[in-house]
């Protein structure tokens, strides 16, 4: 082996490890975008049994969460704190106004005419999803389904989110086992 | 280099690659844990009762109520303490130490969970609970609701509405309005 032949050897560059760390990022990229995306909070869901998986929820479902104290997360955004806003769930009133005349405006809901109580009421006919705490008092969430439920706001289809893990106490579904 | 150097050279494994994948690996479950296992619950809002012009009679449902016993102390160690997390922004987590609560089916008190599936059960395979099916005209389960009193919790609501799913109430309904805990 002369001298040529050994410098060119060396200059052969292992492409393997760049490839490898190319991998790692996109698959960290991936996995992080599609979070924040989805403007999850970090909660601890309640574990039930029955329910249906969310494999392919619709992009445009606006996703409310609710922490442990009440507070109403939108976005990344807090829209109502119960420490300061007390009994007073008008902004959480606002806040799905603003969602629904948004989401209504860009076309991303769409609206239809339905029958409620004798009277033709334009209804939000895509889900909107309540993600809340498996330890957030429950009248949080009547809340957001009450204020839901009114005809300005009309938000018919209430998703509630559910896991099949209680990442707490770490029980599983049986199916997961 | 004789032919015993040149063997031995051939049997010399590169393990990186295969470190490479198996942290490939490593990270990509990891993160798919904070990803993936949610589901969700179908709660619709009614949008067509009461919309008849006509006098209908009241459909026979059946009250699952969810009253609290015990509301528990919240307990922050495993979180890092009360405060707010530096990171998130957002309070700690905590979790609820001896909170307990009673239903009540019907008008029958019951005093855990498993109890009120094994009640739910009965009442399910009742043929008393047959209610006539207006669109069908045949006979279906009364619908249930489970109303939660103050101071219950997600988790209250959550663990009676799938009790009420395994006993096969397809209609659950819940009740809200019913305030803050103290």
């Amino acid at each position: 082996m002369n001298v040529l032949k050994i410098v060119q050897e060396d200059l052969e560059m292992d492409m393997t490890p760049m490839i490898d760390c190319v991998f790692l990022l996109m698959i960290f990229f991936v996995l992080v975008i599609d979070l924040s995306q989805k403007n999850l909070e970090d909660l601890i869901l309640p574990r039930a049994v029955f329910q249906e998986p969310d494999d392919s929820p619709p992009e445009n479902r606006p996703i409310i969460n609710v922490l442990q104290n009440g507070t109403v997360v939108y976005g990344g955004a807090v829209f109502f704190d119960p420490s300061v806003d007390g009994k007073d769930y008008k902004k959480i009133k606002q806040l799905l106004l603003d969602i629904r005349v948004k989401g209504v405006a860009e076309k991303t809901l769409k609206l239809v005419q339905k029958d409620v109580g004798g009277a033709f009421v334009e209804v939000i006919d895509d889900p909107i999803l309540i993600r809340a705490d498996k330890w957030t008092e429950w009248h949080f969430v009547g809340e957001i389904m009450k204020q839901c439920s009114q005809p300005d706001i009309a938000f018919w289809k209430v998703q509630l989110a559910l896991s099949d893990v209680d990442k707490e106490t770490g029980e599983k579904n049986e199916a997961l086992k | 280099m004789t032919a015993l150097e040149d063997a031995q050279e051939e049997a010399k494994m590169d393990m990186t690659p295969m470190i490479d994948v198996v942290f490939l690996m490593i990270i990509f479950f990891i993160c798919i844990e904070f990803k993936v296992l949610e589901s969700k619950l179908d709660a619709f809002l009614p949008t067509d009762k009461g919309s008849q012009n006509t006098v209908v009679e009241p459909e026979e449902q059946l009250s699952i109520k969810i009253r609290v016993e015990t509301k528990g102390t919240p307990d922050y160690s495993k979180y890092g303490g009360k405060g707010i997390n530096d990171n998130t922004g957002r309070p700690n987590r905590f979790v609820l130490k001896g909170h307990k609560v009673r239903w009540e089916v019907g008008p029958k008190p019951l005093g855990s969970i498993e109890a009120v599936k094994a009640e739910l059960d009965r009442i399910a395979n009742d043929p008393n609970s047959l209610i006539p099916d207006k669109k069908t005209g045949g006979k279906k389960l009364m619908s249930c609701v489970i109303e939660a009193y103050p101071g219950t919790f997600y988790e209250d609501v959550a663990k009676t509405n799938d009790a009420a799913n395994a006993a096969g109430f397809k209609e659950v309904n819940f009740g809200g309005g019913l305030g803050p805990g103290k």
